[in-house]
């Protein structure tokens, strides 16, 4: 499945509660659309570092690494590069 | 003792004009700034003949316009209720009727906002507070604070003992708890909290708290009683951000709930951010673990931290540990707050002896005034003068105080107080259930995290995912349950009463 996809359908699932895809726009701030809050976001690391087997260091704990669906695909995909 | 609220921020308006009230992104708002923006809604209120103790709903995310609403309400003579901005459209309705608010102040981009409107129908004035394409409404934010009025008879602020602000600390259809509280229990409680952090106009606190909260609502008078400075931080989702900003506007304070603290530590690594403008941190809002605060300490050892314990009911605070017992007395929460009383009491209402568990019950003029509209829930809370907190504890040989659970149902997850019957009430209403009940289940991060415990209708199926999306309809965020089990019987007493405790015990 695509990054994106994966990640997609882990936020649908866990924080909107619903299959409809167009609730999510893969640009909407999770923060500003109040869609994750402060412990939901050490969900979403949590996540990423198991399904796709990539350490999350403190500093990289920042908005433009994992505030909308964007945000984190493009981390993960610098990421699995580098790796 | 000042009269009132408003009184104190006067105070401040007059011997520090100049300086910086709140901070809120790249905006700074000096005292006088601050202050004819309140005296511009005073103005506006008073001109649409309000009238005294008339209630005002604030439905604003911590900003400036938050704070000048709160005092421009009540220098009008009304009195400021401040909603939860993370509830839904049903409390929000719920809470402004109970109330009676004749006018809303919101937020225009408030996700809620035009079903709360279309709820509460012509029945409330409403100032929307930036853009809104869809909603029209007669007063907006700008066209009402560009007076440069300075004048106002503040006479018309409510007398010490009436109705100054209203907090509701839940939403249950038929039962929100409107906590009311007089200028002189605010006042009071701010100079008892004063005394002892020892505040002064050149303190600077960093606050991620909201201030419809009690505590948030007491950080944001105590440091404008003083003419200190509020930096706004709205989330904690990324602490290292808050610790960025601590230290770039040299702040001198910071006080969070347990899983602020927990978060920083986990997620962050405080020796590396230069924190040396930092003298102190305070704690409330539920315990915080003995081995986080050592940990905290052992980043930060030149703080003082400040354990405390209080109540809405009680306008915030009740008690604190001196920060120099802080490892002595490690697990305790201290002494009562200058002002306060505390006993512990047996279930005859017997004052218990040392070391003796009971119920915490404090007395003194921050107590609140009681429930709005409610003499009957207050009564059971207020006898003979004390108020009965519903949190269990005992008290050392010196004195000092130590919470040992609660006697009554509520949750506290994160900074958040919540009443499981609120979810009940919620997830009943879905055809497929039959019964349901929500407990506290422990959780590292939050304290406790909600779980809810649901038998169906024979015969009928439901997903987890379809309870979750019910409740995020219908309420706030925080008050989904993270988990959720199916099961054929709950737990009774035999008049039909839900044994939480024997269902908390299962997930301990």
């Amino acid at each position: 499945m695509a990054v994106e996809q994966k990640v997609r359908e882990y936020i649908l699932e866990n924080y909107l509660f619903t299959d409809d895809q167009s609730t999510l726009k893969n640009e909407d701030s999770f923060l500003e659309k109040g869609i994750i809050d402060s412990t939901g976001i050490l969900e979403v690391i949590y996540f990423i570092e198991e399904d796709f087997a990539i350490k999350v260091s403190d500093e990289e704990m920042v908005p433009e690494n994992l505030d909308s669906v964007n945000n984190i695909v493009k981390f993960i995909e610098k990421k699995q590069n580098a790796g | 003792m000042v009269q009132s609220l408003v009184h104190m921020l006067h105070n401040m308006v007059l011997k520090v004009p100049d300086a910086e009230a709140i901070i809120y992104g790249e905006t700074r708002v000096t005292y006088e700034q601050l202050w004819l923006t309140s005296l511009s809604v005073a103005h506006l209120l008073s001109k649409q003949n309000l009238q005294k103790h008339d209630r005002i709903a604030i439905l604003l995310e911590n900003s400036p316009e938050y704070v000048a609403t709160y005092y421009g309400a009540q220098a009008a003579g009304g009195v400021a209720v401040g909603l939860n901005t993370a509830a839904k459209a049903r409390d929000l309705e719920n809470w402004i009727r109970h109330s009676g608010a004749t006018w809303l102040f919101a937020d225009a981009s408030h996700t809620e906002l035009s079903n709360l409107i279309q709820a509460c129908g012509k029945d409330i004035k409403i100032v929307l507070v930036g853009e809104n394409n869809t909603i029209h409404t007669e007063f907006t934010w700008n066209n009402i604070v560009n007076s440069k009025n300075k004048e106002f008879d503040l006479s018309n602020v409510t007398n010490s003992n009436d109705p100054a602000a209203i907090i509701y600390t839940s939403g249950t259809t038929g039962n929100p708890k409107g906590v009311t509280l007089s200028n002189k229990n605010l006042v009071t409680n701010i100079e008892s909290i004063l005394a002892y952090l020892k505040l002064t106009e050149n303190d600077r606190i960093l606050n991620v708290l909201p201030f419809y909260y009690t505590y948030g609502n007491s950080i944001l008078h105590t440091h404008l009683a003083v003419g200190g400075s509020i930096i706004l931080e709205n989330s904690m989702m990324y602490p290292h951000r808050v610790l960025e900003k601590m230290v770039s506007e040299k702040v001198t304070g910071f006080s969070g709930v347990p899983s602020t603290f927990a978060l920083l530590l986990g997620r962050t690594n405080l020796r590396d951010y230069d924190l040396s403008t930092v003298r102190y941190m305070t704690q409330a809002g539920g315990p915080m673990p003995p081995a986080n605060i050592e940990q905290l300490l052992e980043a930060v050892p030149h703080i003082q931290f400040f354990v405390m314990y209080g109540q809405t009911e009680a306008s915030a605070r009740l008690t604190y540990l001196p920060p120099d017992k802080i490892f002595e007395k490690l697990g305790s929460v201290g002494i009562p707050i200058p002002g306060v009383e505390i006993e512990i009491h047996d279930e005859h209402n017997k004052v218990v002896n040392e070391g003796v568990t009971g119920e915490i019950c404090a007395r003194g003029e921050n107590i609140m005034l009681g429930y709005w509209n409610d003499p009957e829930s207050t009564k059971q809370v207020i006898k003979n003068g004390w108020l009965h907190t519903g949190d269990l504890a005992h008290v050392d040989s010196d004195g000092f105080l130590y919470i040992d659970g609660r006697s009554s149902d509520m949750i506290k997850s994160g900074a958040n107080r919540i009443s499981p019957k609120e979810i009940e009430e919620v997830i009943a209403e879905l055809k497929e259930v039959l019964e349901v009940a929500v407990v506290g289940a422990p959780d590292n991060i939050l304290g406790q995290i909600i779980k809810a415990v649901i038998v169906l209708r024979p015969g009928e199926n439901l997903d987890t995912k379809d309870v979750k999306a019910y409740c995020k309809r219908n309420l706030a965020d925080y008050k989904i349950p993270k988990l959720i089990d199916f099961t054929d019987t709950i737990p009774k007493t035999a008049s039909g009463k839900i044994q939480r405790y024997k269902l908390q015990e299962q997930y301990k």
